[in-house]
């Protein structure tokens, strides 16, 4: 059973940075605009030289 | 004589239909200047691959010009940050529509090397912009946007900016859900009976800690708003939730630190997982709607001022009694004045619900609110903004405290919550008091059962799951519903009151008849045509609509006599149009005249002709819902117009008693204050200025608009017009959602019954407990979810048949 301390603590530690992630997620407004950059991904590449 | 091969062309741009002889550009075709300009300017720029990302992407631009808001009070209130090297400004463009307009408005910099970058929200529809202030005015800015298409809603002070909730909400959900899932976890050697003492010693310490973290921090808005209702002599729903949270996670406390169990910290915190997710659904937030808009939103932002025989911008704040205003054709009237110079048609409809054009000569006093049309007039202020004659409205009750409507609410939920409490704490004292005398070591364990086990947390879940459903379902047939507290409302009204002009009837937007007493031959009607064309009055726009592909003959001796009409000759033939004393036709009417329809009468050489009628019409659909409507609600009509220009509405209104005419907005409020003393509740359904007063006072007020970005009175809901023949079975829908709680909480009722019966007798363990209570909560909201989508999926249907 002792592993099992140190698995506890791992997933703690995995669990604490996804927390952490989330909090930052949402203090940098990440979540606010959920539709605008699903749209611009698609947008094409700029043509660079049009002649 | 010459006709043009006339078939249907496109705009390039805006994907209009050209209406005239359209303006080819490089193989193109395009509508009007505008849509060329902008094509030109995409095109000399590389963002022609705005036209490839959707078909005909663009919108019609206007010409307005934005230079007032280099004035120092606009400015100060839009730039958001300033310093030496860039400005930052967000504008609100609710022309947005497509992945176009998110490549164009997000290429901005190249149209313009002043401009530093831009952000897009297409959700909100906001627009940011970094630019060089020292090099781009902000006007300049926003022209050069209106010029695009994307003309930027100016907000006026007075709309209350959003608030900040959302995101300690997202915060306190996550925590909330890290916490109960590890508690979870670290509760499994106790749901499997593993026997090791230190190993459980070590996971119920670290439940401690999540269940602390859980209740203190994520349930922290349960204690604030207990206390605050606490303090009002109020028992709402939440009392019994924080009981039960505060009474499990005590027990825990105690059996951990005593090492006497492992607690209840997974159901507790679960528990306020699940209360959190539904808070967080139940907040659907119309973010490009706006349900708080006060008459200043109507109003111009900025007016121009004659002083000292100059033209001059001013900001609406500024203008003071006795200042001399210049207003053009289609502009509104800012505040009550007199007129000084020049003929009006005033149009009240929207202030006063009256339909006819009122015609202003010079020193007639004019009031706030009336839309000007005809030739650019003077006026002088007699009184101030907030002192007009429209204005006063708002300074009766309804509008003094926003919260009115929820706060006095009694709804299910708290008026349950309160009974509950009550019966809850009573069975759990006389169990305790049982139990003390009888066995005393199971006294505490049946307290504490009962009241985590009672707590109410089948209602707190499906309440806002149903009813959050019922508002997502609702938007998408383009009834857009505040809250769900409305929603709610809506269940429980009996009482529906109508406003007629704008609302059950709307300007036509079919084809005017003509009634003239010869036919016309084409020559005629081209020199019709010909005349309207010169014209921007809006009748003359519509007829100019309505003769589309005759052809423009050369006219001489064009004039325009404001407030009379216009007239021309062509070769020999001398061609009036316009009221019925100018061109010389007869006043008396023809039999079932009914005025509120607009005419513009001809003459041809002196000789009356007749006349071209828009009617006003019925909105298609609503005769059929009020007739389904009679049978369940009692219906109401409240009309600022006149009686004789409803003849054809009345039949459809049974009790002639519940018809007003001629009311003023404040009479307006006053009939649905009246109705209230009754003691009914009711909805009133109307959409101008004139019922702002009615929509606020009523349970429900829901505004109709065509357009439901353009100004809609403040209101709790606004409906599509389209939409409105449906509004019967959105009632319905409400209705079904509330009985749907009703249902899935006698069920919750049946759960907690049968745990009761073993708490009561202390036979209860925590182990069952904990499982049930999360089962409760999920089975309410797979319950709510299922049965809304179920009955939104009928409705969506049933409105594909329609």
């Amino acid at each position: 059973m002792e592993i099992m301390y140190l698995m506890i603590g791992l997933s703690l530690f995995m669990a604490i940075g996804f927390v952490i992630a989330f909090v930052w997620s949402i203090k940098t407004g990440q979540q606010e605009d959920l539709i605008t950059p699903a749209m611009r991904i698609l947008q094409d590449d700029q043509k660079t030289n049009k002649l | 004589m010459y006709t043009e091969v006339l078939e249907e062309v496109i705009c390039y741009h805006c994907g209009d239909e050209c209406s005239e002889t359209p303006i080819i550009h490089q193989e193109k075709t395009f509508c009007c200047h505008g849509c060329e300009q902008v094509y030109e300017l995409l095109n000399d720029n590389q963002l022609e691959e705005y036209y490839n990302c959707d078909l005909n992407p663009g919108i019609s631009p206007t010409d307005k010009n934005f230079d007032f808001l280099n004035n120092k009070a606009f400015r100060d209130r839009l730039i958001t940050f300033s310093n030496a090297e860039f400005s930052k400004v967000s504008f609100h463009l609710p022309a947005i529509h497509c992945r176009s307009c998110l490549y164009l408005l997000e290429n901005l910099q190249k149209l313009n090397p002043e401009i530093i970058k831009t952000s897009l929200n297409f959700g909100k529809k906001d627009l940011t912009v970094w630019f060089k202030e020292d090099q781009l005015s902000l006007g300049a800015l926003a022209t050069l946007i209106a010029s695009l298409g994307y003309e930027p809603h100016i907000s006026n002070a007075a709309e209350i900016p959003q608030n900040n909730d959302q995101k300690k909400l997202f915060l306190k959900l996550g925590i909330a859900g890290f916490c109960a899932g590890n508690a979870m976890l670290f509760s499994f050697p106790e749901y499997l009976g593993i026997e090791d003492g230190s190993l459980q010693q070590l996971f119920s310490y670290l439940n401690l800690a999540l269940g602390t973290v859980a209740v203190f921090y994520s349930g922290s808005d349960y204690f604030s708003n207990v206390y605050a209702h606490l303090k009002l002599r109020k028992m709402t729903i939440e009392l019994p939730i924080l009981l039960g949270i505060l009474v499990g996670y005590g027990r825990s406390v105690f059996e951990i630190l005593s090492h006497t169990g492992a607690g209840y910290i997974d159901s507790v915190s679960g528990l306020i997982f699940f209360l959190l997710i539904g808070k967080w659904f139940q907040q659907k937030s119309f973010d490009f709607l706006s349900f708080e808009r006060n008459y200043k939103a109507y109003f111009p932002l900025v007016v121009t001022k004659i002083a000292n025989g100059q033209e001059e911008t001013a900001p609406l704040e500024d203008i003071q009694v006795g200042d001399r205003l210049l207003i053009r054709n289609q502009e509104i009237i800012p505040a009550d004045a007199y007129l000084l110079k020049g003929q009006s048609q005033m149009d009240y409809s929207f202030v006063t619900g009256e339909s006819e054009l009122i015609p202003i000569q010079a020193g007639q006093s004019i009031y706030a609110g009336g839309k000007h049309l005809g030739e650019a007039i003077e006026i002088q202020i007699s009184k101030e903004l907030n002192q007009s004659h429209l204005t006063q409205l708002w300074e009766q009750q309804a509008f003094k405290d926003p919260n009115r409507k929820t706060e006095n609410w009694e709804n299910f939920a708290n008026k349950v919550g309160m009974y509950f409490t009550v019966v809850l704490l009573s069975l759990a004292t006389m169990a305790g008091i049982y139990w003390y005398n009888v066995d005393q070591s199971r006294w505490s364990n049946a307290v504490v059962s009962i009241l985590v086990i009672a707590c109410p947390c089948a209602l707190a879940v499906s309440y806002p799951f149903a009813l959050g459903h019922g508002i997502r379902w609702l938007a998408k047939f383009n009834f857009f519903i505040k809250d769900i507290q409305t929603f709610e409302r809506m269940a429980q009204v009996d009482t529906l009151v109508f406003d007629k002009t704008g609302t059950l009837t709307l300007q036509s937007q079919q084809e005017p008849s003509v009634h003239f007493n010869r036919d016309l031959n084409d020559t005629e009607w081209n020199a019709i045509y010909s005349l309207v064309f010169q014209s921007t009055h809006p009748l003359s726009k519509q007829v100019k609509k309505f003769l589309q592909h005759r052809s423009i003959l050369p006219l001489t001796e064009f004039k325009e006599l404001s407030g009379k009409g216009l007239q021309a000759t062509f070769d020999d033939l001398f061609v009036h149009i316009g009221s019925a004393k100018y061109t010389l036709n007869k006043l008396n009417s023809p039999e079932g005249f009914i005025s509120s329809e607009t005419r513009l009468f001809v003459s041809i050489n002196q000789e009356p002709i007749g006349f071209i009628e828009f009617p006003w019409e019925n909105r298609p659909g609503v005769e059929g819902m009020l007739h389904s409507l009679r049978h369940q609600y009692e219906v109401h009509l409240i009309s600022g117009d006149k009686k004789e220009h409803a003849a054809h509405v009345l039949d459809w209104f049974e009790n002639q008693d519940h018809v007003k005419f001629e009311c003023s907005p404040l009479e307006k409020m006053e009939y649905i204050q009246a109705l209230q003393k009754q003691g009914k509740i009711v909805a009133m359904i109307g959409d101008g200025l004139n019922d702002a007063g009615a929509l606020k006072q009523a349970a429900v007020g829901i505004a109709v608009s065509d357009d439901h970005l353009h100004f809609t009175p403040s209101s709790d809901a606004i409906l599509k017009g389209s939409e409105l023949p449906r509004l019967g079975e959105y009632f319905r829908y409400s209705k079904f959602g509330l009985q749907l709680i009703k249902a899935s909480f006698l069920l919750s009722l049946v759960y907690n019954g049968f745990g009761l019966s073993y708490a009561i007798q202390g036979n209860l363990y925590p182990l069952v407990a904990a499982i049930l209570m999360p089962i409760n909560s999920i089975s309410m909201l797979v319950i709510a979810t299922w049965g809304m989508n179920w009955k939104g999926r009928q409705l969506y249907r049933s409105k594909i048949r329609f």
